[in-house]
């Protein structure tokens, strides 16, 4: 109770003058009357009860709008109600994803005008219907309430206006000297109508810079193409065709371009139903365990530097064993020396040359130029080329170029630059930090930097301008196969902000132009006639059908392959400690401040809100630093501070390092988190690392303790011994010979029940199943489960205590030894036990089962004894501990799905097999009055599974997906021995080893 | 220290010693026993009881701040769903199993020493089930709606879940407390007549009055009490055992390793007759000392509870080795994996307390020197209660790896963890000095039934204690 209100205000009137002073609604005050008001309230003397209650009906006015953001146009109630909207029901829209040089082909839920989901569009060749981590995180980028919300200049709220009036002189000035002292700085984008302006840009100003740069890029793999090829030419996969695939440092099922159709096609190829079908077999070799190491068949941890000579020296086995790889003439390197498996060669290439025409090589971004060379002219002297890897000469692109901001920056530090504008992108954080971008900054006059928050360029730039995201703004895309998709709003912009296509329209034209406009313009190219028509059957789909860039075959220029195989041969391997640079859940931290990203563990290692400096454990002994330790990182004279963290099978002499932490003054959940591995970035070369302990731990919050099947220690003896039956796997010769998969159980008694079972007499019986062998172990469920069932992000304290709220999580086993131990995954949820042991322990009867085999939670029952969670074997219920909706940002609640509860502290939760799905299905069903049919309701997590290995459906339709995977030989219960008869079963894991590298690693 | 009538009996080697010292009469016994009730609040008293009133200060600040912030200011977590607080219900309902056993079940026996301990054993029975019963009420998640496990009638005909052990908890423990507190009270009646007969004010006159529902003394008056109380004793024997069996389904009924054992029940029970008895010495001890009460609580008494302790210490070692013997005979993995945690995982520090406190230490009680020793017996009691919390501690940390090392985690307690059960000491001690304060705390009509002179046939004093053997 504020005294100073006292004398002025009657009784009746208590209760609104307490809401007055909480200071929610003192800041909200202040946001909604940003001058007037607020010095108003800062002059209480002032106050009569007339003004205060003026101020209040304005206020609570504006509240009640501002929960219910619209489009100014539609706040009209519809008069004539267009015949797809119905109050209440979502609506999908189809719209792409900038990401890169890709293009992500998107359906977007809209309930009642506000995005509340997004999912990958199943006509897409882009996605096909599935999704990555970061397409399911993006809805929350929307919502992000530390986005830039104003124009600044020099840190001073300015309007739109007062910036076009600013350019417009400076475009006077820049269009008389033919834009000498401009340039453009962007991130990398794969746009026809960014493209289409960046040509104008350049006609009016041919003397300006424009240059693209992205931290994580595919530089290397086109410089690697054009050597040998002579054009920058876009490599497609179509893993789904090969029998051997090789990637060579190249995480393709979770974070290189084009991971969601390479992670969909590596599966494709592992879907063993009966024990003829057959398996592709996946060598990995590379310096981090990535995913897609997880899923090798074969892996062979190299340091970077050791990469190279193992490629040239599986070219010179190749080529031994009878391959015709152009005037190829390996130089002699002596393999020994790089340390690199004889007989893995050997095997991998008689391999190779056994499925001529049906494998492929991939190389990932962080190899060489050369590698990429010799890995194009490897694809094509196995007949790859055309089958499983095609090429296209891609189109309306601006790659990143590391040498165009090389000569970008240096020109800042000349004072050459006059007026640099940032189009999206940080690269105070980004760049290099050699190439001093920070420093070059001062050089330049006028700076001005479109970007979606206030980050560590905006603090030196003059002009900030905050960016749309691209659910709240016009634009088009093309996907790496040059498919062309359109991006269009859900929303208005909810701060009223500029989008990359509006600002190169201003900057390149002078004029202010419409992003609906600008997009509009451009297609007028695509679509030759009946363009009114045209436009909005695009609109509806979301994509130009058919509009793929034809394949190419190009052909391997054999001098530039000698030069490039004599320049690997000289690579030197003897150095210390090599640094490995990884995109992490943040990518390149663009999402450093999405709370799902953040608390979403890191695939391999668990750890969440962190990055960590990995070592092999051989390394991490010889170093004498332990998980946890804080080491001191040294290269070329950069150095940072990290935590040290123990990764089993990581290359030795590697330091491993996630990108994208360590920001400042970005946004309450990004600040601070981890370390900044940019400041140790070269574009050169990673150079020598020094390590050296520090004092003090570091505090580590990681969502799995334990990393066995025993429950001992990797490397402990006991460990193989007492192996649980939890994740079962087996080789697939073995599997062929007695379709079992291992271990079993040694006995599974016959086990009843001292309750009657239910009868289960509906139609409709739910199940699921989920294929270990498909399950790269991405993370997208999990993401796409917290977007869909509204999952609170809790924070590094809370996980820390064990209190994250995942409704699905990845289980990560290691087994084998220290040196080289295999990874399994496992996702796990609510198994939806049949005799469900958490169900007759509630006092209340919170959990029960219904009549369609779910294992359902009453919110509104549950008085938290907690019980069931104790008595879950899966360990898949989740509490909340605290109040977290309390926490939601009043932004990031327009994000909440409306057709699930948003759950109060004191009450257990858990998958609910998205049954608000279901209900809406048997709702439409019924209205059709027709059967649900058996694989029509999809769960969010098996929506944006980008390999389907999660099904879901009806068990008791004989025909569903689901029914028939549960006839499969690799079918199993987790835990079958408790009786629990879970609904949803695992596929078992196949492993596809090589006999003659098997025989030697059993030996 | 001793009294001189221990050295006096320590002497008397070969004899079993007298019940109650000192030559007393039954005016003796009522001076002895009403005095203390009856005399001006010491300094002492209210410096305890200013120390046990902060700690009960203590314990409303942290249920406060629980019920506001949520049960996430402790340290459980998933797995670990239950910690300290069911740690300390089953710990205080353990202790809560000496004064109805000392009360019931040895009077059904006819264990006439048992009159000088069961009056305050039974009180420290009632403190130690209140105590009890504020850990499951406040560790649930919604406090304010715990009231939906009475089987209430409502509109929407919704039933608690009679096959959850819960249900049969709360069932059990308030069906035990009520029992015990009309136990407890009927035995009072006669003492409280007493106190009310040498009532000096107005206000204990109407008080005690009031209390001792009109007690006189008559013949036929104790014919039917004497009967009531037998009946009493009948009815609450039962539930002496049945309470901590039930209590132990609470973990037998569930499906996790190291919970789900036949041998729950009895070893329980043991467990809690085993810390009840610590309790009650400590306390007795205590007692004895500051009121001067040697001569009612002799070292007979103290000599009897040592060796149940040491039976029932025994009973609880037997229990631990059981549990390991059946989880490798039963060849089921996972069991046999979580006792080898226990002994050797990360709360193997607690097992061992647990195994040095509770099965070595009552081992020192074979020696009849330090079985008769003050000074041994209290330490002695003191650590059996520390065993015997951990015993329930080991546990409950079975949750905290069970069939998927994916979830295993390690539980550590918070400050509040601490501050409540610290403050659930001070309710238990702010109860019992008030106790002390105000009520007989002996049973004085029940001693005086023990003295020589009361019986008829007046025999010699060795004849006399033959009998009570």
């Amino acid at each position: 109770m504020n005294d100073d209100l006292k004398p002025q205000s009657k009784d009746y009137w208590r209760s609104l003058d307490e809401l007055a002073d909480t200071p929610q609604f003192r800041e909200f005050l202040h946001r909604e009357f940003p001058k007037g008001t607020g010095e108003e309230l800062a002059d209480k003397n002032n106050w009569s009860r007339r003004n205060f209650l003026t101020l209040m009906g304005a206020s609570l006015a504006m509240a009640g709008l501002a929960s219910c953001r619209r489009p100014i146009e539609k706040i009209v109630p519809h008069v004539v109600l267009p015949e797809v909207y119905e109050p209440g029901t979502p609506i999908h829209y189809a719209t792409s994803m900038p990401f890169g040089l890709d293009s992500y082909g998107l359906l977007v839920k809209s309930n009642d005008g506000r995005p509340t989901k997004i999912e990958g569009n199943p006509e897409h060749p882009s996605t096909i219907g599935r999704a990555d981590i970061w397409i399911q995180a993006a809805i929350l980028g929307l919502y992000d309430p530390d986005r830039a919300k104003n124009i600044t200049h020099s840190g001073k709220e300015v309007a739109w206006d007062d910036f076009v009036a600013d350019w417009s002189t400076q475009f006077t000035k820049f269009s008389a000297n033919r834009g000498q002292g401009l340039a453009v700085m962007s991130e990398q984008f794969s746009s026809p109508t960014l493209a289409r302006l960046k040509e104008e840009f350049m006609e009016a100003f041919p003397s300006a810079q424009f240059v693209s740069y992205e931290p994580v890029n595919d530089e290397t793999i086109y410089d690697g193409i054009e050597a040998v090829a002579g054009a920058r030419l876009q490599p497609l996969h179509s893993l789904h065709l090969a029998k051997v695939i090789l990637s060579i440092d190249s995480d393709f099922v979770f974070s290189e371009t084009g991971h969601i159709v390479d992670a969909m096609g590596f599966a494709d190829g592992r879907r063993v139903h009966s024990q003829q079908d057959e398996m592709n077999r996946l060598y990995a070799v590379e310096s981090a365990y990535t995913l897609t190491g997880s899923k090798a068949d074969h892996r062979l941890a190299l340091k970077p530097s050791q990469v190279g000579g193992f490629v040239l020296a599986l070219a010179r086995e190749l080529s031994s064993q009878g391959l015709s790889i152009g005037r190829f003439d390996a130089p002699s390197a002596n393999t020994a020396d790089t340390g690199i498996d004889q007989k893995f060669v050997n095997v991998l290439a008689k391999d190779l040359l056994a499925s001529k025409g049906q494998n492929v090589i991939l190389a990932g971004r962080r190899q060489p130029a050369e590698v990429h060379s010799l890995v194009f002219a490897l694809n094509e002297a196995l007949g790859n080329v055309g089958q499983t890897v095609t090429y296209i000469a891609p189109l309306d692109r601006s790659e990143s170029s590391t040498t165009g901001l090389e000569k970008l920056v240096a020109d800042m530090k000349s004072g050459a630059v006059e007026t640099l504008v940032v189009l999206g992108g940080n690269p105070v954080y980004t760049v290099p930090v050699e190439f001093g971008f920070a420093d070059a900054l001062k050089g330049v006059a006028n700076k001005i930097q479109l970007s979606s928050h206030h980050d560590e360029t905006s603090a030196l730039v003059d002009w900030h301008l905050h960016q749309s995201h691209f659910l709240e703004s016009w634009g088009d895309g093309r996907s790496l196969d040059g498919t062309v998709s359109v991006i269009q709003p859900l929303i208005d912009p909810l701060y009223a902000s500029v989008s990359d296509v509006e600002l190169l329209a201003l900057v390149a034209s002078g004029k202010i132009v419409k992003g609906y406009d600008a997009v509009r313009e451009t297609w007028n190219s695509f679509i030759t006639s009946d363009f009114e028509n045209q436009w909005r059957k695009i609109l509806h789909d979301g994509f130009v059908p058919k509009s793929a860039i034809g394949i190419i075959t190009p052909k391997t220029n054999a001098s530039s392959l000698a030069a490039s195989a004599r320049s690997l041969a000289s690579v030197e391997t003897g150095r210390e400690l090599e640094l490995v640079l990884l995109p992490s859940n943040l990518y390149d931290g663009r999402y450093a401040n999405n709370g799902w990203l953040q608390e979403l563990p890191e695939p391999i290692n668990k750890f969440t809100w962190d990055n960590f400096a990995q070592f092999s454990f051989r390394t991490a002994q010889r170093l004498g630093v332990a998980t946890g330790d804080l080491v001191k990182l040294e290269i070329a004279g950069r150095s940072i501070n990290i935590p040290a963290w123990i990764t089993p099978g990581q290359a030795n002499d590697t330091i491993v390092i996630a990108l994208g932490y360590g920001r400042k003054n970005v946004g309450s959940v990004a600040n601070d988190v981890g370390s900044n591995a940019y400041l140790l970035t070269s574009a050169k070369n990673s150079g020598v690392a020094s390590v050296t302990k520090i004092p003090g731990t570091h505090f580590i919050a990681q969502t799995q303790e334990h990393g066995t099947m025993g429950g001992f220690e990797l490397g402990d003896p006991l460990q193989e011994k007492q192996k649980r039956p939890i994740l079962r796997e087996n080789t697939l010769s073995k599997f062929r010979e007695n379709g079992l998969l291992f271990p079993l159980h040694p006995e599974i008694p016959t086990q009843q029940s001292i309750y009657t079972e239910p009868a289960y007499t509906s139609d409709l019986q739910w199940g699921m199943t989920i294929d270990l062998n498909a399950c790269v172990g991405c993370g997208a469920c999990v993401v796409a489960c917290q977007s869909e069932n509204n999952i609170p992000v809790v924070g590094k304290e809370q996980v820390s205590k064990g209190r994250e709220m995942h409704w699905i999580r990845v289980d990560r086993y290691y087994s084998g030894d220290l040196d080289t131990p295999e990874i399994a995954l496992q996702p796990v949820t609510c198994q939806h036990c049949e005799n469900a042991p958490c169900e007759p322990v509630c006092p209340v009867g919170a959990t029960v089962h219904d009549d369609q085999g779910l294992n359902v939670m009453i919110y509104n029952r549950c008085v938290g004894t907690r019980y069931c969670s104790n008595n879950c074997p899966y360990k898949v219920r989740r509490f909340n501990f605290f109040n977290y909706a309390l926490e939601i940002p009043e932004t990031v609640q327009m994000q909440k799905n409306p057709d699930v509860t948003v759950r109060s502290r004191g009450v257990m939760e858990k998958c609910t097999f998205c049954i608000q799905r279901i209900e809406v299905t048997r709702l439409k069903a019924k209205l059709e009055t027709r059967n649900v049919g058996g694989d029509e309701v999809h769960t969010a997590c098996q929506q944006a599974c980008p390999t389907d290995a999660i099904v879901f459906g009806n068990i008791k339709d004989p025909n569903s997906n689901v029914a028939r995977l549960k006839k499969s030989p690799r079918n199993y219960q987790l835990l079958e021995e408790l009786n629990t008869k879970p609904r949803l079963t695992y596929l078992g894991l196949l492993r596809n080893p090589h006999p003659e590298l098997e025989m030697s690693t059993e030996s | 220290m001793k009294s001189v009538s221990e050295h006096h009996s320590s002497e008397n080697t070969g004899r079993a010693l007298p019940l109650i010292t000192g030559n007393q009469t039954f005016n003796s016994v009522t001076e002895a026993v009403s005095r203390i009730a009856e005399r001006k609040t010491t300094m002492l008293w209210l410096l305890t009881f200013g120390v046990t009133g902060s700690l009960v200060l203590i314990l409303l600040g942290s249920i406060g701040y629980l019920v506001y912030e949520g049960t996430g200011i402790w340290g459980i977590n998933i797995p670990v769903g239950w910690g300290w607080a069911i740690v300390n219900f089953v710990f205080w309902v353990g202790i809560g199993h000496a004064g109805t056993l000392i009360s019931a079940i040895l009077f059904l026996f006819r264990q006439k020493w048992r009159t000088s301990i069961n009056r305050f054993a039974e009180a420290m029975t009632l403190f130690a089930v209140i105590c009890a019963l504020i850990f499951p009420t406040i560790h649930v998640g919604r406090v304010w709606l715990l009231y939906w496990v009475f089987p209430l009638p409502n509109s929407m005909n919704l039933w608690p879940n009679f096959k959850s052990p819960l249900l049969w908890d709360f069932f059990a423990v308030s069906i035990y407390f009520t029992c015990s507190l009309i136990f407890w009270y009927v035995g009072l009646i006669p003492d409280l007549a007493t106190l009310r007969d040498r009532a000096q004010t107005r206000i204990r006159k109407v008080v005690l009055g009031v209390l001792s529902l009109g007690w006189r003394g008559g013949n036929r008056q104790w014919k039917n009490y004497e009967l009531a109380y037998l009946v009493l004793a009948g009815v609450s024997t039962p539930l002496v055992l049945s309470v901590h069996s039930i209590v132990s389904t609470d973990f037998a009924i569930s499906i996790v390793p190291g919970w789900h054992t036949t041998i729950f029940p009895p070893y329980f029970v043991a467990g809690a007759i085993f810390s009840g008895f610590a309790m009650v010495l400590t306390l007795g001890i205590i007692v004895r000392k500051i009121f001067h009460l040697e001569d009612f609580i002799t070292i007979k008494h103290l000599e009897n509870m040592n060796m149940i302790m040491l039976l029932t210490g025994m009973m609880v070692g037997y229990a631990y080795g059981c549990e390991f013997f059946i989880s490798w005979y039963s060849g089921n993995p996972y069991e046999a994996f979580t006792f080898v945690n226990r002994a050797f995982g990360p709360y193997a520090w607690a097992y061992w307390t647990m195994v040095t406190c509770n099965v070595l230490v009552p081992q020192v009680f074979w020696i009849k020197k330090w079985r008769t020793s003050i000074a041994v017996m209290f330490v002695a009691s003191l650590l059996i209660n520390v065993g015997m919390w951990f015993e329930r501690f080991v546990i409950v940390m079975s949750l905290a790896r069970d069939y998927l090392p994916s979830s295993w985690d390690y539980y550590s307690p918070t400050i509040w963890d601490v501050l409540t059960f610290i403050g659930s000491f001070g309710l238990f001690l702010t109860l019992f000095l008030l106790f002390v304060r105000f009520a007989p705390i002996i049973a004085m009509s029940e001693v005086k039934g023990v003295l020589p002179q009361a019986d008829p046939h007046h025999r010699e004093p060795q004849t006399q204690l033959e009998r009570t053997h």
